[in-house]
């Protein structure tokens, strides 16, 4: 090993040791192993040249957190944040070129950690900021009319399929997360923790690259399902008779359509 | 050779572009000369930053900066950052890319911050040896700018200018002198900052950084969040008197204030420079903007 490398090593180490939750045994040792490398120059000393850069690790990554998790850092208020922040800093060192994705596994660590695990709203609410932030960004494509499905021949009509904008994602929790995230955005008080049944919800970026999301009934999820994995008009009409009656299954899938469309959620028709 | 190294002429007065500001610089067409835009931000898909990018480049000159490449660590190069910039430069035609003299990540762990470089022989060899294989790879110089730093290490046998020096002559790439952190630099090693400009090589400096700090007396941060004080313009006015006419930008990266009030920052760059240089001095007759607009080359 080089000396750089060895230097680069010793470095990293006592970062990474320094940002760890409770203090490991190995601190010292990491922490004179770099500080041997470290030169004495006068003004302030070894140690505090060192901890500047433990605090700009540490605090870069925070802040991170609290950029991409605002409404997250809020519900959880400033001392569950910090517990939260130091917990998935430790235990998730950034392998990412942009921090745009640092937090991308922060719904992972929330569902997984023994503390924030007793309270599932908490990573439901990660989660959808996260999904937030994917429609914000996915893939700019063209979105096509619904003028161009009427345009098609009454006998293609069964057999075709959608694709649908990148940006297009489903939310599905078994929480309020989503109510929650909108009470404390509007700065209003937020409802208690409900886990009483399923909750589907549509997130996609429109023409104005404005995010945006709606929440989705039953049938309305297992269209847009059915749709996603590549069902036809004709499975996904039929499909809906689980819903509805033989006359309203098939205009309740062109209502569906004809919103979508106008949405802009349809990327094209195949 | 070093004499015809830098073949651009200055594009004037510059800001670094940031997501609060793209309404404004959108709705307003402010006459700045040129943006800087910060790569790592504009490697996504798409959405409001690609589309933001896209407009403002039909706009305005851009330039390429970089906070992710590490060129100094012993881990291999990153090369699918590497596509990832080469990609992003083939869509923003920018008018150069810039990263840092420094290393980010070892073991794959990315630090997020630019981490000092020991200043040795060796140190110069592998840094100079990646830039060059970076350059080969994007077809282009590139700019690599000074960082600020809090510590030095034992190994260090040259100063930081020396070595700021031969990396750029070994791997005969472009200077980005971050005017600020050569300040913040100066206080936390206790070197006379003047002395720093005085060695660098004027004949491959291409851009200036200015930016503020944060004073804590024994030592100072930066931070890039505050506004450039007074002693960073007083290094500013020294610069130009050293380097001449270099494009000019302030990197502003936390607590972004109005854009009205960087426009009044580069306001103060300007007036510094035409005091320094004279009014007919290429940087200050330099529109980047206006020559874009008006279909001239600008390389």
């Amino acid at each position: 090993m080089s000396q750089l490398q060895q230097l680069q090593h010793a470095f990293m180490d006592y970062l990474l040791a320094s940002a760890a939750v409770d203090t490991p045994p190995t601190l010292a040792q990491t922490t004179q192993t770099f500080k041997d490398k470290i030169a004495e120059q006068g003004g302030i000393n070894a140690d505090i040249r060192m901890q500047i850069y433990a605090n700009a690790y540490r605090i870069r990554l925070t802040e991170t957190l609290e950029t991409d998790h605002e409404m997250l850092g809020i519900y959880l208020g400033d001392e569950l944040f910090e517990r939260m922040a130091k917990g998935y800093i430790a235990s998730q060192p950034s392998a990412f070129t942009s921090l745009r994705s640092f937090a991308d596994a922060l719904p992972d660590y929330l569902t997984q950690d023994a503390f924030f695990s007793q309270y599932p709203i908490i990573a439901d609410i990660a989660r959808f900021e996260r999904s937030l932030l994917n429609a914000f960004d996915a893939f700019d494509t063209e979105r096509a009319t619904f003028a161009r499905l009427q345009a098609l021949p009454a006998e293609q009509w069964p057999g075709c399929q959608l694709r649908f904008h990148p940006s297009v994602q489903l939310f599905q929790c078994n929480s309020n997360a989503v109510e929650t995230w909108q009470a404390l955005k509007q700065q209003a008080s937020p409802p208690s923790p409900d886990y009483q049944g399923k909750r589907a919800w549509l997130l996609w970026r429109g023409e104005s690259r404005l995010t945006e999301f709606i929440s989705l009934s039953e049938y309305q999820l297992a269209l847009l399902l059915g749709f996603i994995g590549g069902a036809t008009f004709a499975e996904q009409c039929e499909m809906m008779l689980a819903f509805f009656s033989d006359a309203q299954a098939p205009m309740q899938v062109l209502q569906a359509l004809q919103a979508w469309f106008q949405m802009g959620l349809i990327r094209d028709i195949a | 050779m070093a004499q015809d190294v830098i073949t651009q002429a200055p594009l004037g007065f510059g800001l670094g572009l940031r997501t609060q500001h793209f309404d404004a610089v959108l709705n307003t067409e402010p006459d700045i000369d040129w943006f800087e835009v910060l790569s790592e931000n504009y490697m996504v898909a798409g959405g409001k930053p690609r589309y933001y990018l896209k407009e403002i480049g039909e706009r305005y000159p851009l330039v390429m900066h970089g906070v992710s490449l590490s060129i100094g660590s012993t881990d291999p190069l990153n090369m699918d950052y590497l596509k990832a910039l080469k990609q992003l430069a083939n869509d923003v035609q920018p008018q150069w890319i810039s990263d840092h003299i420094c290393w980010t990540s070892i073991h794959g762990v990315n630090s997020h911050d630019l981490l000092p470089l020991p200043y040795t022989e060796e140190t110069v060899k592998h840094v100079a040896q990646r830039i060059k294989t970076v350059q080969d790879f994007l077809g282009r110089r590139i700019l690599m700018e000074n960082v600020s730093s809090y510590l030095s290490y034992q190994d260090s046998s040259m100063d930081e200018w020396e070595f700021v020096n031969a990396v750029a002559e070994t791997a005969d790439c472009l200077i980005l002198l971050d005017i600020n952190n050569i300040y913040v630099s100066a206080r936390n090693h206790n070197f006379n900052p003047l002395d720093y400009l005085n060695k660098i090589n004027p004949k491959r400096v291409q851009q200036f950084h200015l930016a503020g700090h944060s004073d804590y007396g024994d030592y100072v941060i930066d931070t890039h969040d505050h506004d450039v004080p007074s002693s960073v313009w007083d290094l500013y006015r020294a610069a130009l008197k050293r380097f001449g006419g270099i494009s000019t930008m302030i990197e502003r990266d936390a607590n972004i204030p109005a854009f009205s009030a960087l426009e009044a920052e580069l306001a103060i760059a300007r007036n510094i420079a035409r005091d320094t240089l004279g009014e007919t001095h290429p940087l200050n007759a330099a529109k980047g903007r206006k020559n874009m607009q008006e279909g001239k080359v600008i390389v």
